[in-house]
């Protein structure tokens, strides 16, 4: 197809705007593909047996429709509109399907899915919500199955190499994408949001030596060009994910510029390194448990409330002094319960620190996406005075 | 220096022109789907009452709803900044302000002259102008009569819906239970102070507390709201020119930092024509004054 002619962000754009044409081309080339929800399933193990994963998502563009008999509407519009998609044969390519425990939504949705999308798979993924000792012995156990399962669908055993040189190339994508995010650091970054979505959203549609191809071809374009952006004041996200450019463009149009997400397609997947272990699935049990911030994951909390704030949110504020962020913006797909709640402890922690924060609850589409411009404007003028 | 501010509100379009210290002439008129396009003819009709020409307005600010793309604007700003400067200006001592307006509701937090917070309306009539519309029609009652009404209620009916429609529904109830009209009013201005003080709640409400817009000049529902928070309002003394007041003074902050050449420049961009909502400048310029 024609992204192989193209590079760098060029290139991620294409793959952006084509995932499903760019999926079933790896198909036709003899690759295994498989599907998996939000960021915690290891891939690592999929690329352990050189299959290829490919994120989950929505689509803020099409209305959910078929989906709404089988899931509630109270239920998180992102979880519906992907098994909505699902239903309507966008992920037919898909070889096995990795569903998860990771919210209430993404479970209920995996479960769903096995039942009524016939994929050739499935694995479901029980990931415990704390991170205790305990919880990391479990989950270690959770892996061990998820990896036999995948060695019988593939016909073969993974060996402790394999595992281990998949987890380095793991590792050497999320320092990739780090040091796309230290490029952002000036002011104006030299990258937007934008255009970081569509390299993070086409990297999860690609083998991870694809995607650390890519990301080398983005950060040396992006050193090199004229610097193409204005300076803005600079806005953190954090909350629920978002998928879809025009939503990051209605934000970089409104007098603000995206310097860092604290999202599941924005930081969280990228952040930290997987150790190396003597048993590799411990060091990949304890990094996606302990390591992963989503609040999915309940986290020890502290003597008092503002202790508690501080060892949960401590990071955010690195975040913010190192990005030199003006402002946070609160992203709550509706009835994203797990944001959500953090709501009031988020905002009364960043307020705490100086930080404006704006937080809205959206429906998870581009038509009502419009009516949102005038916050986001107003928020430009509120932390640009 | 003479400057302007427009806010084209969903329902109703105001405007202000002032020299910089005083208010020389203000303007509130209803929008209608067309008439937000010719909102330039009110502008026209502002000038006139004044005795000013076009040419004499060193700047202008649009805001409101319709703010995008206005030809013979020099800025846009929203109307959450503009109430807030407009507020500022008459009240320096209001931390928390109650913006009621004909298709949305906001709170704004104020610090030294700053706006550090703000909320808006999750895309519901309740809380909003267009409620109180709703009612008074189902009741066969004037929108400006609702208020004062609603006052002379000694048992308000329990509304317990928020939602435009079942409130309605819930409305109609309560009369063929025989319950009257004031008594309806009371209770549904009552499950409308208890919506809006919902939402400002979480600013964080500190005195002085204002409230502006359309709702400001419901009697009925400024009374609610103070029972509801549990102090005084303030009201402006014509709460529909606050944004449009705001958007005057953002004007001249902004004009008296341009030179006399960055002025003419920005001059020369104006055209005093319909506003195009969908940047189609053909659509506009049909229209000639």
């Amino acid at each position: 197809m024609s992204a192989d002619n193209k590079k760098g962000l060029a290139k991620a754009q294409e793959i952006y705007n084509n995932r499903g044409k760019y999926a079933r081309s790896l198909k036709e080339q003899g690759k295994k593909v498989f599907g998996y929800f939000c960021c915690y399933p290891p891939i690592e193990l999929l690329t352990a047996l050189d299959i290829i994963p490919v994120r989950i998502l929505g689509d803020m563009d099409q209305p959910v429709t078929l989906a709404d008999n089988y899931l509630p509407p109270v239920m998180c519009i992102f979880c519906r509109s992907a098994f909505d998609l699902g239903m309507k044969g966008k992920y037919d390519y898909f070889d096995g399907f990795v569903g998860a425990h990771a919210c209430d939504g993404a479970e209920r949705t995996s479960f769903i899915w096995t039942n009524y999308i016939k994929t050739p798979c499935n694995f479901h993924l029980d990931i415990p919500h704390t991170a205790h000792d305990a919880a990391v012995d479990f989950f270690r156990e959770q892996l061990e199955y998820f990896q036999k399962e995948l060695e019988k669908f593939a016909g073969r055993d993974i060996t402790p190499d394999e595992l281990r040189n998949a987890t380095m190339a793991h590792n050497r994508q999320r320092a990739l994408v780090r040091e796309i995010y230290s490029l952002r650091k000036p002011d104006p970054p030299l990258i937007s949001g934008t255009e970081m979505l569509t390299v993070l959203i086409a990297t999860m549609g690609m083998s991870v030596h694809e995607g650390n191809l890519l990301l080398e071809e983005v950060i040396q374009e992006i050193k090199q060009r004229e610097n193409v952006h204005e300076k803005k004041s600079r806005l953190m996200i954090w909350g629920s994910l978002i998928d879809n450019a025009a939503f990051t463009e209605l934000i970089e149009s409104s007098g603000l510029n995206i310097v860092i997400e604290d999202t599941a397609i924005g930081t969280r997947p990228f952040w930290h390194d997987i150790r190396d272990t003597e048993n590799p699935l411990q060091g990949i049990a304890e990094h996606y448990l302990k390591e992963v911030l989503c609040p999915r994951t309940f986290r020890d909390s502290g003597k008092n409330y503002e202790h508690d704030s501080e060892l949960r949110f401590g990071y955010l504020k690195d975040f913010a002094k190192h990005w030199k962020v003006n402002g946070v913006f609160a992203n709550i797909i509706r009835n994203c319960d797990i944001h959500g709640y953090e709501v009031p402890v988020i905002k009364d922690y960043l307020n705490g620190l100086g930080i404006p924060v704006l937080v809205i609850e959206q429906d998870y589409s581009t038509a009502s996406l419009e009516s949102l411009r005038t916050r986001f404007q107003a928020f430009a003028e509120t932390i640009s005075s | 220096m003479f400057v302007a501010g427009i806010d084209i509100g969903s329902t109703i379009t105001k405007i202000v022109i002032s020299n910089g210290t005083e208010i020389l002439a203000s303007m509130a008129t209803p929008t209608s789907a067309e008439h937000r396009r010719l909102a330039f003819r009110v502008m026209d009709d502002a000038l006139a009452s004044c005795f000013l020409s076009y040419n004499e307005i060193e700047y202008i600010v649009a805001t409101g709803y319709g703010r995008i793309n206005v030809p013979f604007a020099d800025q846009q700003v929203t109307e959450i900044t503009c109430h807030m400067r407009g507020i500022n200006f008459l009240f320096p001592n209001v931390r928390t302000i109650i913006d009621i307006g004909g298709q949305d509701s906001k709170g704004i937090k104020v610090k030294d002259g700053k706006q550090v917070d703000f909320i808006m309306n999750d895309k519901c009539a309740a809380g909003t102008g267009r409620f109180f519309e709703q009612i008074a029609d189902v009741l066969g009652v004037k929108l400006e009569d609702i208020g004062e009404m609603s006052l002379r209620s000694k048992n308000p009916a329990s509304i317990s819906s928020l939602c435009t429609v079942f409130a309605e529904q819930e409305a109609l109830l309560r009369l063929s239970e025989g319950a009257s009209i004031e008594d309806i009013l009371a209770g549904i201005h009552k499950a409308n102070a208890s919506r809006i003080h919902s939402m400002i709640g979480k600013l964080k409400i500190e005195q002085d507390v204002a409230i502006t817009g359309g709702g400001a000049k419901n009697l009925g529902l400024v009374r609610a709201l103070e029972q509801r928070i549990g102090f005084p309002l303030v009201v402006p003394p014509e709460p529909l020119i606050t944004g449009a007041l705001g958007a005057a003074l953002i004007a001249r902050e902004t004009a008296t930092k341009l030179t006399p050449q960055q002025l003419k420049e920005k001059k020369a961009k104006r055209r005093l024509e319909a506003v195009t909502f969908f940047d189609d400048p053909k659509r506009g310029s049909e229209i000639v004054l």
